[in-house]
C-alpha cells in the first residue's frame, strides 16, 4: 500500500488529503501536525472566533470524525523535526519514525517577530493560531486600550474586532499611508478612513521603538518618541515561511521551498503546498510566495494530484479577502510594477473595482464591497489585458464582455 | 401548510440575472439561469452576505465576499469556505409572476 505523508495541520495539508481522497486514493494518508487542536480554519481567528460569535467546532476544516471516516490518520502536537530524503522517513519530537512514499509539505509561515526593548513583557500578543486568539480573548473587554503595532490587513480585522468590543485601539503604521506600496495611496487613505471612522486612532509615519512596563506592558514608545499608555498590545509586522525543515534536509529554499507549478521541489517524491512555497506562477511568469487562503486550498489540490501522477498545473489568479467592519476587500493578482490605479465606482463610498495596470495591461485588481467585478476582474488579470481605460471605468460595461 | 407567494415579474429578471425578494422578512434570491428560475436563500452560510451580489455561473452562485459556491439547484456547496448548504425553494411561474413555496 502506497504511504502519503503530509506536514502541516493547515489549510493546504488538509485540503491535499480532502483531494487525495476524492480523486480515489486508497493508499494510507497521514497528516502530521504542530498545533494540537484538530485541524481549524484561520480566517475566523481575526474575527468570528475572536470576537466570540463563532465557538472552535464551527471553524474546524472538517468536522469531528472526518478524518477517522475517512481513513486518515491525523498526528497532533507532534511536529515533525527531521526529513530523511535519502531514507524517505521522516521524524517526530516524540521520535516516531513515519516512512513515506510521497511527501507533501505544508508548514506553512509564521509571524515575524519584533526585538525591541520590552518585548518580553506581559500583555504582547500576536495573532495565528486559535491559541493565539484564545490569549487575545481574555484581554478584551469595554473600556479598555490597546495598541496595534502595523497595519497590516490581519491588524486591521483585530483593530475592528477589538473595536466593536468596546477596546479603545491605536493603530501605529511606519508608512505615510497605510497599504500604500500595495494599494496605493487613495486606497490606502480610503481604508485609514474606514478605521477612523469606527473610531480607531491612526497614527501613520510612526512606527514601535519599545514596549514599557515592569511585570506587564503599561505603554508603547514610539519613534516619533511618543508615549503611548495601553492595558495590551498586538504586533502585526507580516509573516515568514517554516522552511527550516526542507533546508535542512537540502531541499532548495530561498524565501519559501522553491516548487515548480506542479508543487514540485528540488527533490523526487517530495512536494510542498502553501505558504511555505515559493511557486512558480504560469500566468506571473515568476515565482511568487503569497499568504491567501485560496493558495492554500487551490495549491494544496493541485499538489494532492500531482502526487497521484495526474499532471495538475496550478495557475489560481492568486487571491485574497479581508474583512474590516462591514467592509469586504478583496484583491486578486500579482503585486508588481504599476503605473496606473483605474477605478470603477466610488473609493470614496467604499463600493468599487479598481485596476492596476502596468504599461497598460491589467496586472491585479481591488475591490471594496464589490466581490462580482473583482471577481471578474480576475479573468483580466490572468489574460494580462490591455483594455482602454474608459471601458474599465465605465460601470454600464460589463467586465466578463471586455476579456478578449 | 406551505404555499405559493407570488413575489415578482418574471418578465423583469432577465437570464443571468439573480434578484432578492422579501418573503414575510425573509431574503430569498431568484435566479434565472438559461430561462429556468431557481429560488434560495439570499444569505450566504459562511458570512451572511447578499448571494443576490454574486455572480451566477450557468446554475452555480458566487458569493460576492469569500467567493464560496452553492449549487442553486440543491443548495450543495460546491467550493470556498462554506461548510453549510443554503436552503432552496420550490419556484413557479403563474401568467408573470414569480411565485416561491416557502
Amino acid at each position: 500500500m502506497l504511504r502519503f505523508l503530509i506536514i502541516g495541520g493547515g489549510l493546504a495539508g488538509v485540503s491535499a488529503a480532502v483531494q487525495l481522497r476524492e480523486e480515489g486514493f486508497d493508499g494510507a494518508i497521514t497528516i502530521v501536525g504542530e498545533e494540537s487542536d484538530q485541524p481549524y480554519d484561520r480566517p475566523p481567528c481575526s474575527k468570528e472566533y475572536l470576537r466570540g460569535d463563532k465557538p472552535f467546532e464551527k471553524i474546524l476544516l472538517k468536522p469531528e470524525g472526518f478524518y477517522a471516516d475517512n481513513t486518515i490518520t491525523t498526528i497532533l502536537g507532534s511536529p515533525v523535526t527531521r526529513i530523511d530524503l535519502e531514507g524517505k522517513v521522516v521524524e517526530t519530537k516524540t521520535k516516531e519514525q513515519i516512512p513515506y512514499d510521497s511527501l507533501l509539505i505544508a508548514t506553512g509561515s509564521r509571524n515575524r517577530k519584533l526585538q525591541v526593548p520590552g518585548s518580553n513583557l506581559e500583555g504582547i500578543w500576536d495573532l495565528r493560531t486559535v491559541a493565539d486568539a484564545n490569549k487575545i480573548r481574555t484581554e478584551i473587554s469595554a473600556g479598555r486600550t490597546a495598541v496595534l503595532v502595523g497595519m497590516g490587513f490581519i491588524g486591521c480585522e483585530v483593530a475592528a474586532a477589538l473595536t466593536q468590543a468596546g477596546v479603545k485601539v491605536t493603530i501605529l503604521e511606519a508608512l505615510a499611508v497605510p497599504f500604500q506600496h500595495v494599494l496605493g495611496r487613495e486606497v490606502g487613505q480610503s481604508i485609514e478612513h474606514l478605521h477612523l471612522s469606527n473610531g480607531a486612532l491612526v497614527r501613520t509615519n510612526e512606527s514601535l521603538a519599545g514596549f514599557e512596563g515592569t511585570y506587564r506592558v503599561q505603554s508603547v514608545s514610539t519613534t516619533a518618541g511618543e508615549n503611548i499608555e495601553c492595558d495590551f498590545a498586538i504586533v502585526g509586522v507580516g509573516a515568514q515561511p517554516n522552511v527550516e525543515l526542507a533546508a535542512a534536509a537540502g531541499l532548495d529554499v530561498d524565501n519559501g521551498i522553491m516548487v515548480d507549478a506542479f508543487c514540485r521541489t528540488s527533490a523526487p517524491d517530495v512536494f510542498a503546498a502553501g505558504d511555505v512555497t515559493r511557486h512558480f506562477h504560469p500566468v506571473a511568469g515568476q515565482s511568487i510566495r503569497v499568504e491567501h487562503w485560496q493558495n492554500a486550498l487551490k495549491q494544496g489540490q493541485a499538489a494532492a494530484r500531482n502526487m497521484l501522477g495526474i499532471p495538475s498545473e496550478y495557475a489560481e489568479v492568486h487571491w485574497f479577502w479581508s474583512d474590516h467592519y462591514d467592509c469586504n476587500i478583496q484583491y486578486a493578482g500579482f503585486h508588481g510594477p504599476w503605473d496606473e490605479l483605474v477605478v470603477r465606482g466610488s473609493v470614496e463610498e467604499r463600493k468599487f473595482v479598481g485596476f492596476y495596470l502596468n504599461q497598460g495591461a491589467v496586472s491585479a485588481a481591488v475591490a471594496m464591497n464589490n466581490g462580482r467585478d473583482l471577481r471578474r476582474a480576475k479573468e483580466l488579470v490572468r489574460a494580462g489585458a490591455t483594455i482602454d481605460p474608459d471601458a474599465l471605468r465605465n460601470p454600464d460595461l460589463d467586465l466578463r464582455k471586455l476579456v478578449g | 401548510m406551505p404555499e405559493f407567494v407570488s413575489v415578482g415579474r418574471a418578465s423583469e429578471l432577465e437570464e443571468g440575472e439573480v434578484r432578492v425578494f422579501d418573503v414575510d422578512g425573509q431574503a430569498i434570491a431568484v435566479a434565472n439561469s438559461a430561462g429556468t428560475l431557481y429560488a434560495f436563500d439570499d444569505t450566504c452560510t459562511h458570512a451572511q452576505c447578499s448571494l443576490a451580489e454574486g455572480d451566477l455561473d450557468g446554475t452555480t452562485v458566487i458569493c460576492p465576499c469569500h467567493d464560496g459556491e452553492f449549487d442553486i439547484t440543491n443548495g450543495e456547496v460546491l467550493d470556498g469556505p462554506p461548510d453549510e448548504p443554503v436552503i432552496v425553494y420550490p419556484v413557479r411561474v403563474e401568467g408573470d409572476d414569480i411565485q416561491i413555496e416557502v
